[in-house]
């Protein structure tokens, strides 16, 4: 078993509409394809990248500050591919 | 018997057959006898079942319908809300009852976020939670009331989706055990002029076991099971009610609406349906002032097609025969969004993309309405109407789609005056306009930047303040001669208010049907002068207190 990393960066959001409704749902199920545990925060609020109602109360907008943190094998895969989704 | 009190919240006494409406409370065990594993399990499946429908929907759906039902899905997938289910599953509680305790959890930190993007989404995961819960009861989903005799409905409150086919012959009262003045079951009472109480505390568990149940609607008395005392009470309370109505019907007289030098006031009705316009026309309504379109477009997942619209303004239009129906093009956006269109989270929604805003990045909607309501004008007079019209620009942009809509000649076409942009540059708005019509709501809300939901803003959204009456003077003088101006807003069903409005210049006038026989009653007792008179004098007044007097003291004098 390979033993767990970790991943972690900083983000600032450019969808024109935050994490809100559609991009919410995506970040989730794109969070979901992964094994490691995914933690998104924002202003010290820290919460579930899998779960997509708890990322809608951090309210994120456009030009907001998130970091996502993730833990598990596929760790940095995850990291890259969820920044490219809400930084594109 | 059992005495209850209430909010009263639409007048009129009445006794009648208890018709208990519960669609909510549908049987939920409070333990599970299984292991919680097996629980889990179903509440896994059932969760999965409501996804994997959604989901389902959304591929034969296309855009941004598409886009709604996916995000509905990822709620039924929610990690989170499973966790939280699934702990109190583990504490003994029944999956069903686990899944929705959940649910309201998530809707209510959702609804107490002080975001109005957010707290629209709570109704989706209590829609979801129930649908899922449902399924793990066995029950299937949730119905209309459909009483088949007279009665009054008692319910915990009711939906629109429950209001929309009321059988409004049968239905003699509504009681509900939540609500306030302002939520949907009271409007809706009001609106149909059926007595109604809500808010009343241990109604449902009390009126499991009555059969007759009496109410007055003024006072918010509740009596399960009467005895023939009370029973006899409330049908002398109803007795001097209809008494009282029909002396202030003679007052209101009928026909057309003219005050004492002979000049026509129309007193028309805010409506949103058919069954609404046959209330508001018993009531003394001319014509319709404002036809509200937006129900037809809220909680559909797809806009209604130009076939369906047409199929409303003709039942409204047989009502109507050859008086005048004024229709406002749909007003969604702010408070009133749509399954079908993007969601655009706004840090401001009352300040954003709705009314005709919306309708300019949307064009396609806007022209099939106007298609719609240009098949069935050749059948009588017609007006329509944009909302949150902010700009001439947006007026002339108005009248080109009601022009290329092939419009018959005969329709009026005009704008709503709710933004103070648009009161100030009124003198150059008749190239565009054949009327408008002030909504006194927004354009309150809007001139004293007050937000008209909050109720701690009440006392600045007083519609005797002498700046919103400058306003509508300003509308007036701007206009003179060249277009009608009617008011739409709430301020018009106040009589004392009405005729100050006149006093300004206003022709039209249109309210709830149940402020009609009062308004029509004031106007028929003063001259047009009178109230120019009074008028000038309110708009000199430093406070709204005593521009109220003003108007107050012209509807005592002359009544």
């Amino acid at each position: 078993m390979t033993s767990p990393t970790r991943s972690h960066r900083e983000v600032v959001v450019t969808n024109a509409s935050g994490l809100h409704a559609r991009p919410a749902a995506d970040f989730a199920a794109m969070a979901a394809r992964f094994d490691a545990d995914i933690h998104v925060s924002k202003e010290r609020r820290n919460v579930d990248g899998k779960s997509v109602l708890l990322l809608l109360t951090l309210d994120v907008r456009y030009g907001d500050s998130v970091s996502i943190d993730a833990i598990g094998p596929d760790a940095a895969r995850a990291v890259e591919a969820l920044c490219e989704l809400v930084a594109s | 018997m059992r005495s209850l009190r209430g909010l009263p919240v639409s007048p009129g006494a009445v006794d009648a057959a208890v018709y208990l409406y519960l669609p909510d409370s549908y049987e939920v065990p409070a333990a599970w006898p299984d292991p919680p594993e097996k629980a889990v399990a179903e509440l896994v499946a059932a969760l999965d079942e409501v996804a994997a429908s959604f989901t389902a929907s959304a591929t034969n759906a296309t855009g941004d319908v598409a886009d709604i039902l996916r995000a509905q899905a990822a709620i039924a997938a929610d990690p989170a809300l499973r966790r939280a289910a699934e702990a109190a599953i583990h504490a003994g509680s029944h999956p069903a009852r686990a899944l929705l305790a959940a649910g309201d959890t998530f809707a209510a930190t959702l609804e107490q976020s002080g975001n109005d993007y957010l707290s629209a989404r709570a109704p989706d995961v209590r829609h979801i939670c129930d649908a899922a819960a449902r399924r793990l009861v066995g029950i299937s989903a949730r119905q209309p009331p459909r009483p088949t005799s007279p009665c009054v409905i008692v319910a915990a409150d009711l939906m629109p989706a429950d209001t929309a086919t009321l059988p409004t012959d049968l239905v003699c009262g509504i009681v509900t055990a939540h609500g306030s003045r302002t939520s949907h079951t009271s409007v809706i009472a009001r609106s149909l002029g059926i007595p109604a109480v809500v808010g009343v505390p241990g109604l449902l568990k009390l009126a499991e076991s009555a059969t007759h149940i009496a109410l007055d609607g003024s006072t918010g008395e509740v009596v399960l099971d009467p005895d023939a005392a009370t029973r006899a009470r409330i049908t002398r309370t109803r007795q001097q009610r209809q008494q009282q109505l029909e002396r202030l019907r003679e007052a209101a007289g009928t026909g057309r609406t003219t005050t004492v030098d002979g000049t026509h006031i129309e007193v028309a009705a805010n409506v949103s349906g058919a069954e609404e316009l046959a209330h508001a026309l018993d009531q003394g309504a001319e014509a319709v002032g404002l036809l509200r379109t937006e129900l037809l477009y809220r909680g559909r997942r797809e806009p209604p097609s130009a076939d369906e619209q047409v199929q409303m303004l003709r039942s409204l239009r047989e009502l109507l025969g050859e008086r005048r129906l004024l229709v406002r093009t749909f007003d969604i956006g702010a408070d009133k969004q749509v399954p079908f269109l993007p969601v655009r989270p706004e840090r401001n929604p009352e300040l954003g993309l709705r009314g005709l805003r919306l309708a300019r990045t949307h064009p396609d909607l806007l022209d099939t309405q106007l298609r719609a309501i240009a098949s069935v004008a050749a059948t009588g007079p017609t007006a329509v109407m944009a909302p949150m019209v902010a700009t001439l620009d947006d007026a002339r942009w108005f009248r080109s789609r009601v022009e290329a809509a092939a419009m018959p000649a005969h329709v009026e076409v005009g704008v709503m005056v709710e933004v103070p942009a648009l009161a100030l540059t009124a003198d150059q708005l008749s190239p565009y306009v054949d009327f408008v019509s002030i909504g006194t709501n927004d354009l309150g809300q809007y001139l004293f930047a007050a937000d008209r939901r909050d109720e701690a803003m009440a006392e600045l959204l007083d519609p005797f303040a002498p700046a919103l009456l400058r306003a509508v003077a300003s509308v007036c003088r701007g206009m003179a001669g060249e277009a009608w101006i009617g008011i739409c807003g709430e301020a018009a069903s106040d009589p004392a208010w009405a005729l100050l409005a006149v006093g300004l210049g206003v022709t039209e006038l249109s309210m709830q049907a149940v402020a009609i026989p009062e308004v029509r009653a004031a106007l028929r007792t003063v001259t047009v002068e009178a109230c120019r008179a009074a008028a000038t004098r309110a708009l000199a007044c430093a406070s709204a207190v005593e521009a109220r007097e003003i108007g107050t003291s012209l509807v005592k004098e002359t009544t």
